[in-house]
């Protein structure tokens, strides 16, 4: 199955959607339903977080969901125009999103086989999900 | 994608039974009525989650917010939840350690908390 790519508009009702999409992808690729499971959970927090990165931003351009699953492992890209951030540093506990965003960071980080974030060229940030398979 | 809350009485205890997924979307609803039930005055609340098929980080967000607001009025927030899937998002964070978590509303509203 080659990749697939969701372009959402970035606001909140849309994490409901990338989760209706990738469950769809997930199941297609033969994927057991516990890391279906989990990788829901992981692209909800990733989603949310582009989300929210890009309404501190202003912008309204979408979030993109990108997934590329091959026959070794499966990748999801999630990208967006929102404010650029230092995940260990938005840990800080005088941000009020800390508290979620802690919690975020502890999920990506158990919930898939790495978590990787970065700055997306041109503006923005990368998340990407990797699942071994 | 709907989230569906209702409130009853179990002697002192609010019962808040929630039905759906709880994601940034919803999760606003819930707060909400946390709040609202923790402004009239319901001080021990118990929040089924039997009827929750997904939750993330913005619904524990709002559980640990209602923890902090009943405990600022001397009470508790305990929860109901046997899902496997669910549970493991507590125990991912660390959170059993923070919520009493019990296995039916029976058992919740007769511990003391």
């Amino acid at each position: 199955m080659g990749p697939v790519t969701l372009e959402l508009p970035p606001r909140s009702p849309y994490v409901g959607v990338a989760r209706l999409a990738i469950a769809s992808l997930a199941r297609r690729q033969g994927l057991h339903e516990e890391v279906v499971d989990d990788l829901l959970i992981a692209v909800s927090e990733a989603v949310t977080n582009a989300l929210l990165a890009t309404e501190e931003e202003g912008s309204d351009e979408a979030v993109t969901v990108r997934w590329d699953g091959g026959p070794d492992e499966v990748a999801v890209h999630i990208l967006d125009r929102g404010r650029v951030y230092d995940p260990e540093a938005a840990l800080d506990p005088s941000d009020t999103q800390s508290l979620r965003f802690t919690l975020s960071l502890a999920l990506l980080q158990s919930l898939v086989d790495r978590c990787d974030f970065g700055p997306r060229d041109g503006g923005g940030m990368r998340t990407t999900l990797i699942l071994n398979l | 994608m709907e989230l569906g809350i209702a409130v009853k009485r179990i002697d002192s205890y609010s019962l808040v039974d929630v039905q759906g997924e709880i994601d940034v979307y919803t999760a606003p609803k819930l707060r909400e009525k946390l709040i609202e039930l923790v402004a009239e005055g319901s001080h021990d609340i118990v929040v089924n989650l039997e009827g929750v098929d997904f939750l993330d980080s913005t619904g524990l967000g709002v559980l640990v917010g209602a923890l902090k607001r009943v405990k600022a009025n001397d009470g508790s927030l305990s929860l109901v939840c046997t899902q496997d899937k669910i549970l493991k998002i507590f125990k991912i964070t660390g959170l059993t350690k923070v919520f009493p978590i019990h296995g039916s509303i029976d058992e919740a509203t007769s511990s003391p908390e």
